[in-house]
């Protein structure tokens, strides 16, 4: 070791690698730069540059150099880390740095260019008439400094390990937090307008995860050391605790400060809306809904729950809670309806129709109810002391397999629960902008990915190809119902579409398979993708039979199911169109989840571990590796029917190799051979591009997403939810790293393969 | 017979467009030989070496240059994109490879890492420079479609002799190193057998930064030629990289013979089919994937067969 050259030194090498890191950074930041006439703007401008202060690379080069003493000094800076609550702390921290200066606080453009709290600040200081509270959070230092208080509290309490300091801290925080939470409310409700932003949530969940950072502290006299195990604990104890404190906050945000009924800017909250309705035609029933009702039964609702999860296993309470919030869902939604039809038919201004004008309040309600009803049912079924003793013996013992949130009985029934009610009643409060998105891209990719995820992720078979299918899908419905130049037998509508496109997605998918399921991983890739290209450029070439890059027309039809008295047609509002992918993805996940521990399920497993052990026990691993394409190609085409109905127009350029390497890493980055995992990467890979639109130059977007994929490859190689299976194998018994025989890193090798 | 008349003129067309595809190609089978894995972002390397070439000839281009000026110039472009291309794809394992390597993540882990990479160049070279695709080389210096030689009504232009000529070069300086240096050794050892070759003393983690070192500084090569010949932007890597990626696969993944004959067979099949009266132009990009997929059909391993340090 001593005669290593100086650039080998391991410090130095660190030195450049984050000087480097900071170069790059500095060359991300900012406008596009470079032109057709002068290639070299771009970087001379990012490195010698004006800025404020001086050339940008100077800022992020001193960045790089923050860096670089981070990780050399991390030894020394780690164990303070340990210390219970201190990663709450940080979270927490960052995220209200986030919701001040990343996101928006509010959608209204008069009140604030763009929307975010610098310039809403600016904007509410020099308003009259704004109530004191919002005055004078939006003086500008103050909500700095009341982050900076709640954050330096906390880190005192965290430090001293203090209980009354514990528990100081997180009231401050928490009134730091509420005081932005009703600023902006009152802002809005002075703007009259209806809002989407998420700023001030964003920084009140960020100020209770501080808060909740220094009541770990403020216990942490207690045998719970760590955050970690405190929260499991808290949670062990108490199945169904999450589900009713997520119900109690959106329900009391829904009847407190929530807009309810909003025709042509009137903003009416639940008090003012059943005083809008007050001695009107409504029915009774409603009106009393509005007038004591919603109060009463939301208020009993998060009671009982919140009794029956605190206290052990209280099952006749949770019965209680259980049918509280099942009437409470029931009347919300019944008076939605009869109220908004009321208004139209009684030409209130701007009223339009059933379910139109409504306000985020009335679904908050609903999805509220929703989730307390969970969770009384997950008191009320779970058997709760067997589980909690299973649970306990868990924790307890240290050398245990489990250690994740989806080990804690009856988490798993309170997450679905909880996604379940965010499905329904969350989209409608959303902007048709994000409605939009919300089905066309995230719906359609999140469906892909489920598809995807048989092939990749539960049978290990590489396919580039996938859009392929998706094409086949979306050609067979323009055919189906007679919008290519190639006219079909009959012509039906584009749900009746379904079959036939799942039937030829199959045929592609088993003329794709059959002759290629030989081919070992990397050449089924490349026969994949050269497959997804000849489908495109057919689709593109073959003008008599697909009209060419025009794509269909007439545009394909809406759905519609017409079945005896029962008609319905899809029109061009897109929560149709997301209750509908919603029925569609929920029969796919039900039968894929029954498809992963089949027999064929496990022969995938067998094949994706080692494919010559599976077939000398006897696994046909031809048919199996056949069915998997199969299937996934079938969910594919289904997608592909959904699309082409939705969007109506479409062309091969929807079809290109970029979207199927797009869905392989929607199912990697979520984590393969996960379910979840593989719906949410495709979530959170769709919704990325349309955030970061808002934040960063809209062509930059791709070079964001692509150093995210490659961060989280980094730092997590088995994705957002790793599988189950692979989980277990990683943590099973022998800790030995798995490491791909031919990459062996040099300083392993030798200890490696014992 | 049209076709016919104009064959040679397609086999020259084909010979310039294959060696190209063999350039990227052996970048992509010497690391699928060292490390088993497709290297995605290689399309991007190749990019990256475009554009760096391109800013040194644009300086040195302007003004008059005699034939050896001339020859310089394009001397200097070859050498700066390989040396661009080669520091990219070091970067490139650096960032993308060795973290991963050294969690033991799962294989298709690295695929995602690459293409993160992939779209991260391409749009931060695209942020930097410009977005549009075929912007020029400087052409001055070099009157790219002046005939060289025509021999029985073909002719041959000076841009297709330089692509053919530097890459035949190229092809055998890395036959030498591969087949002739202890580096070439190693790199065929590692291919072969990393554990026993690290028993043997073979610093691996060195051996596979300088074979993406090498596979880099090819891809410069051809992103110089390609761009001289068909203009350069930051989209140019995915269509050829693709290609490439087939032709490696098409001789054999992890051969290198292999991939300079799948390299110039596609090239030569993009050339001769398509205008065969019958297919047409547009179908240009089909009848190079049904080739592929016939010929992995018939031949699960490729052309050659697998092995980088056996057939090297």
């Amino acid at each position: 070791m001593r005669n290593v050259p100086w650039y080998q030194n391991p410090t130095v090498k660190r030195l450049f690698g984050c000087l480097a890191l900071g170069l790059v950074l500095s060359l991300m930041i900012g406008k596009q730069q470079g032109s057709r006439d002068d290639y070299y703007v771009g970087i001379k401008k990012a490195l010698f540059g004006p800025s404020i202060l001086g050339p940008r690379i100077i800022l992020f080069l001193l960045v790089g150099v923050g860096v670089f003493f981070l990780i050399t000094y991390w030894s020394r800076i780690k164990p303070y880390l340990g210390r219970p609550g201190i990663k709450p702390m940080a979270i927490g921290a960052l995220g209200v740095v986030m919701g001040y200066v990343l996101l928006k606080w509010t959608d209204n453009s008069r009140a604030a260019a763009d929307g975010k709290l610098g310039t809403l600040s600016d904007a509410a200081s020099s308003t009259e008439g704004l109530s004191p509270i919002a005055q004078t959070f939006f003086t500008m230092p103050v909500p700095w400094i009341l982050f900076l208080v709640s954050l330096i509290a906390t880190l005192i309490a965290v430090i001293l390990r203090n209980r009354v300091l514990g528990y100081a801290a997180a009231a401050i925080c928490v009134v730091a937090g509420l005081w932005g939470y009703l600023a902006h409310g009152y802002v809005q409700s002075f703007l009259g307008t209806p809002d989407h932003s998420l700023g001030s949530a964003f920084q009140l969940l960020a100020y209770l995860t501080i808060a909740g950072g220094a009541l770990v502290a403020a216990r942490s006299h207690l045998e719970v050391a760590d955050t970690k195990n405190f929260i499991r604990r808290a949670f062990a104890w108490r199945p169904g605790l999450f589900l009713a404190a997520i119900g109690s906050l959106v329900g009391l945000e829904s009847l407190l400060q929530a807009t309810w009924f909003s025709p042509q800017g009137r903003n009416a909250t639940l008090v003012d809306m059943s005083a809008l309705f007050a001695g009107s035609g409504l029915a009774p029933v409603s009106q009393q809904f509005l007038r004591w009702g919603a109060f009463v039964l939301l208020g009993a609702a998060i009671l009982v729950g919140l009794v029956a999860t605190l206290g052990l296993a209280r099952k006749k309470l949770g019965w209680v809670a259980f049918g509280v919030g099942v009437v409470g869902a029931l009347l919300t939604l019944l008076t939605l309806y009869l109220a908004t039809g009321y208004a139209a038919s009684e030409g209130f201004e701007g009223a339009t129709g059933h379910w139109q004008n409504l306000g985020a309040g009335g679904w908050l309600a609903a999805m509220a109810f929703v989730m307390l009803a969970g969770a009384g049912w997950i008191v009320a079924t779970l058997d709760a002391p067997v589980q909690v003793e299973k649970a306990e013996r868990d924790l307890m013992s240290s050398d245990t397999v489990g250690g994740s949130v989806r080990h804690i009985p009856g988490m798993k029934y309170a997450l679905l629960i909880a996604v379940i009610a965010v499905a329904l009643f969350y989209p409608p409060t959303m902007t048709e902008y994000w409605q939009n998105v919300l089905v066309s891209q995230i719906g359609i990719f999140v469906l892909l990915a489920i598809g995807l995820n048989v092939v990749v992720g539960w049978a290990g078979l590489l396919d580039l190809g996938f859009i392929a299918f998706y094409a086949v899908g979306s050609y067979t419905t323009a055919w189906l119902v007679g919008s290519l130049p190639a006219k079909p037998p009959f012509t039906v509508s584009p749900l009746w579409a379904i079959p036939v496109a799942v039937i030829f997605a199959l045929i592609a998918g088993v003329m794709l398979g059959a002759p290629t399921l030989r081919l070992r991983g990397d050449y089924l890739a490349i026969v994949t993708l050269g497959f997804g290209e000849i489908v495109r450029i057919v689709a593109v070439n073959a003008e008599s039979i697909t009209n060419s890059t025009r794509g269909p027309s007439p545009a394909v039809p809406h759905p519609a199911i017409s079945i005896g008295p029962l008609q319905w047609e899809w029109g061009l509002n897109y929560l149709q169109y997301w209750y509908l992918l919603l029925v569609i993805m929920v029969l796919v996940i039900i039968g894929f989840r029954r498809l992963e521990d089949s027999r064929l399920g496990r022969a995938w497993a067998a094949i994706r571990e080692d494919e010559v052990a599976a077939q000398a026990t006897g696994v046909n691993t031809f048919r199996a590796k056949l069915f998997a394409f199969a299937i996934g190609a079938s969910t594919s085409g289904i997608a592909g029917v959904f699309f082409a109905s939705q969007v109506g127009y479409f062309n091969p350029q929807n079809f290109t190799l970029e979207y199927s390497i797009l869905v392989v890493a929607y199912v990697v980055f979520g984590g393969m051979g996960s379910l979840p995992g593989a719906m949410a990467g495709a979530a959170v890979l769709t919704w990325l591009p349309e955030f970061l639109k808002e934040q960063v130059p809209a062509e930059d977007r791709q070079m964001w997403i692509g150093a995210v994929i490659l961060l989280m490859m980094i730092f997590r190689p088995a994705g957002l939810i790793p599988a189950t299976r692979r989980e277990t194998e990683l943590e099973g018994i022998d800790e030995a790293p798995r490491i791909e025989p031919r990459a062996v890193p040099e300083s392993e090798s030798m200890g490696a393969t014992s | 017979m049209n076709w016919l008349q104009n064959l040679p003129d397609y086999l020259v067309l084909g010979l310039t467009r294959g060696s190209m595809y063999a350039l990227v190609a052996l970048g992509y089978t010497l690391v699928y030989g060292v490390l088993q894995l497709i290297n995605f972002a290689h399309s991007e390397v190749f990019m990256a070496g475009a554009f760096g070439s391109y800013l040194v000839v644009s300086q040195l281009a302007p003004g008059e240059h005699g034939f050896l000026g001339a020859s310089m110039i394009v001397l200097a472009g070859l050498l700066t994109g390989a040396i661009v291309s080669a520091l990219i794809a070091w970067t490139l394992e650096l960032v993308a490879y060795k973290p991963l390597r050294q969690r033991g993540a799962p294989k298709l882990a690295f695929l995602i890492s690459a293409i993160g990479m992939s779209f991260f160049l391409v749009q931060l070279f695209g942020k930097l420079f410009n977005r549009f695709s075929g912007n020029p080389f400087p052409e001055n210096y070099l009157d790219k479609n002046a005939p060289v030689l025509e021999l029985g009504g073909v002719t041959v232009t000076r841009i297709q002799v330089i692509i053919i000529v530097a890459a035949l070069l190229t092809m055998i300086l890395l036959d030498r190193i591969v087949n002739g240096t202890k580096l070439g050794r190693s790199i065929r050892a590692v291919a072969e057998d990393a554990p026993t070759a690290a028993l043997m003393g073979i610093n691996i983690d060195r051996t596979i930064s300088r074979t993406f070192l090498i596979g880099g500084a090819l891809a410069g090569v051809a992103g110089f030629l390609f761009g001289q010949a068909f203009g350069f932007g930051n989209t140019m890597g995915f269509d050829q990289g693709v290609k490439a990626f087939a032709a490696a696969v098409l001789g054999g993944i992890g051969n290198l013979r292999g991939a300079m004959m799948g390299g110039l067979l596609l090239g030569i099949v993009e050339a001769i089919v398509p205008p065969l009266p019958f297919i047409g132009i547009e179908w240009t990009d089909v009848v190079a994937f049904v080739v592929l997929v016939a010929i992995l059909v018939f031949r699960p391993t490729g052309l050659l067969g697998e092995k980088l340090g056996r057939a090297a």
